[in-house]
């Protein structure tokens, strides 16, 4: 059986972890592989799944073999037949002796950050030659001249699968103590960073005709809504009212649990890499909040992304959406574009259901990794 | 050793032991991504062309060759004729020139350094700034003074286009930098 190392270096936030978590499970459920993920720090991936013990050196969890990346790197470790370093982590300098000592040298993968950026195309798939061996830089986006998406056949089926009952019975167990469910309740799911947008849209939200619910798990827009509420602190588990809207305080959410959050909603607000891509596959409208980087380098992501995902639909709420997003990552006036988006929701769930179909068409990364790699073996 | 980052067109590079020319670098970075530089080349030995990808601070082996201080002559097709300042005739590929060819035109005085490898003239450097003549490029729009919008001019004597500010005129000659080819400033 094909062996497989993925480099997983934890930069901040759960991100990168939960990126290369997907994938390496994913290989390791739908393919023939064994697959080595190499997790630098073990404590952050335990918050994302509580079964990963921080003090072990090798641990197995769901067929996926998960090595410690400590600083003191054995120069014994032998490469494997296929080595990702994830987000151009670099190798230990040891490892690559090894890959280039090999008898069948690996296929050495730099798997980057997702940009639906024109470049990503022209780069995709190119060899980068390094000391003798070939590194191939491997990027995941939106069309066909790149890698796609991570997205688990077993995720979609169970998306298919999912109905509003099971919504219902998820939002019951998640926030047991809400008020009940009318017919005409609005769900949104909230993740989100520190955030200049939040205020004015909870107080448009908060003099709304129909109840809205809101899912808001733990994170760094927490402290924001506990100062809107003038309150010491808020509880995960408790339940808030703010005029129209009911706010619910969700714990860190394992993974799956999080993907059944995102198909319970109406509407997803979701942030960084990871949960946005979960949100397109959800197949529901979203509102991505990008991570935002100095120099506002992070905002050409977001163009180039807005560019094709709103490709397809009416011009005024395209641009309503656009006025939205933009103001939802640098601040602003939400009101006008808030009011058309809601007005519209119906063709907004259409276009996000049309939008995670097409991504579907285009194969997942993983399986577009497994056959790029085959093809280089060859 | 350079950085993908600070590697240009004519520059010769060692891959695997073989030395490619670098005909074209394209220099991207967004976001967390990493940043990155594509270069197109062409084997010296082998003449065959390639696509790699590195991170731009990727260190990369940049050969030093024999230069010499040249002008430029004449093309005669395929081949782009420089003279040393002893008149000897030195014949550069057209396709070796990469981005660089872009921006010969008949008549230009810009002391040129041709490169050799194994005795045979492969690449030509430009000086890093080189004044050209705008010959074409639509009117200013009035109002736009700010120096940061741009339009397409394209060049005398060659089919180069660029983006230049909005107050660049037809005739006007500009600055452009060979590093990147880009506008820097009306001459």
């Amino acid at each position: 059986m094909q062996t497989w190392s993925i480099f997983c270096r934890v930069v901040d936030n759960f991100g990168d972890i939960g990126v290369c978590w997907r994938l390496a499970r994913q290989l390791a459920h739908e393919h023939p592989l064994r697959i080595t993920l190499w997790v630098d720090d073990l404590a952050i991936f335990a918050k994302i799944r509580a079964e990963i013990n921080p003090n072990l050196a090798e641990q197995k969890l769901e067929s996926v073999t998960i090595r410690h990346w400590s600083e003191q790197w054995s120069a014994d470790i032998q490469a494997n037949d296929v080595v990702i370093e994830t987000f151009a982590c670099d190798l230990p300098t040891a490892y690559i002796e090894q890959m280039r000592s090999s008898t069948t040298p690996p296929i050495w993968i730099n798997l980057d950050y997702l940009s639906a950026e024109d470049w990503v195309s022209g780069c995709h798939g190119l060899p980068s030659p390094q000391q003798g061996l070939s590194k191939y830089f491997f990027f995941p986006g939106f069309n066909d001249k790149t890698g796609g998406l991570i997205g688990e056949q077993s995720m979609r089926q169970q998306r298919r699968a999912w109905q509003s009952a099971d919504a219902k019975q998820l939002r019951q167990q998640l926030a047991p103590k809400r008020p009940a469910e009318t017919a005409d309740t609005q769900y949104i799911s909230l993740f989100a960073y520190e955030n200049s947008a939040l205020n004015a849209w909870l107080h448009r939200l908060k003099d709304s005709p129909n109840p809205i619910h809101l899912f808001v798990p733990q994170g760094r827009v927490l402290p924001q809504i506990t100062q809107l509420f003038m309150q010491a602190e808020l509880h995960a588990g408790e339940v808030y009212q703010y005029g129209a809207v009911t706010i619910s305080i969700l714990p860190m959410l394992p993974q799956d649990q999080y993907d059944q959050l995102l198909w319970s909603c109406d509407l997803n607000f979701v942030r960084g890499e990871d949960s946005f891509v979960r949100a397109q596959w959800a197949g529901l409208p979203m509102v991505w909040q990008i991570y935002p980087q100095s120099e506002d380098t992070h905002l050409e992501k977001l163009v180039a992304f807005l560019q094709l995902y709103l490709a397809d639909l009416p011009d005024e709420l395209a641009q309503a959406l656009r006025d939205f997003y933009y103001t939802w990552n640098q601040g602003g006036d939400i009101a006008q574009s808030w009011t058309i988006l809601n007005t519209e929701r119906e063709v907004l769930r259409q276009h996000a259901k049309n939008w995670a179909l097409r991504l579907a068409a285009q194969g997942d990364l993983a399986t577009n990794l497994v056959k790029f790699t085959q093809s280089k073996l060859k | 050793m350079k950085t993908a980052h600070e590697v240009r067109s004519g520059n010769v590079i060692l891959v695997d032991g073989q030395p490619l020319v670098v005909q074209k670098t394209e220099f991207s970075k967004s976001g967390r991504n990493s940043s990155v530089v594509k270069i197109k080349s062409k084997g010296l030995l082998t003449g065959s062309g390639s696509e790699v990808v590195y991170k731009s601070d990727d260190k990369l082996e940049v050969v030093t060759l024999e230069k010499l201080d040249c002008t430029y002559s004449y093309f005669a097709d395929p081949m782009f004729i420089f003279m040393d300042a002893e008149f000897n005739q030195h014949d550069v590929e057209a396709d070796n020139l990469g981005d660089t060819r872009g921006l010969i035109v008949d008549g230009m005085e810009d002391q040129c350094q041709v490169t050799f490898y194994d005795g045979k003239a492969i690449s030509v450097e430009l000086p890093t700034v080189v004044v050209r003549e705008v010959e074409y490029t639509e009117p200013a729009v009035r109002g736009d003074t700010s120096g940061k919008v741009m339009k397409p001019a394209k060049l005398k004597g060659t089919d180069f286009e660029l983006p230049v500010a909005a107050f660049i005129e037809i005739g006007d000659k500009i600055e452009i930098d060979t590093r990147t080819n880009e506008f820097k400033k009306r001459a």
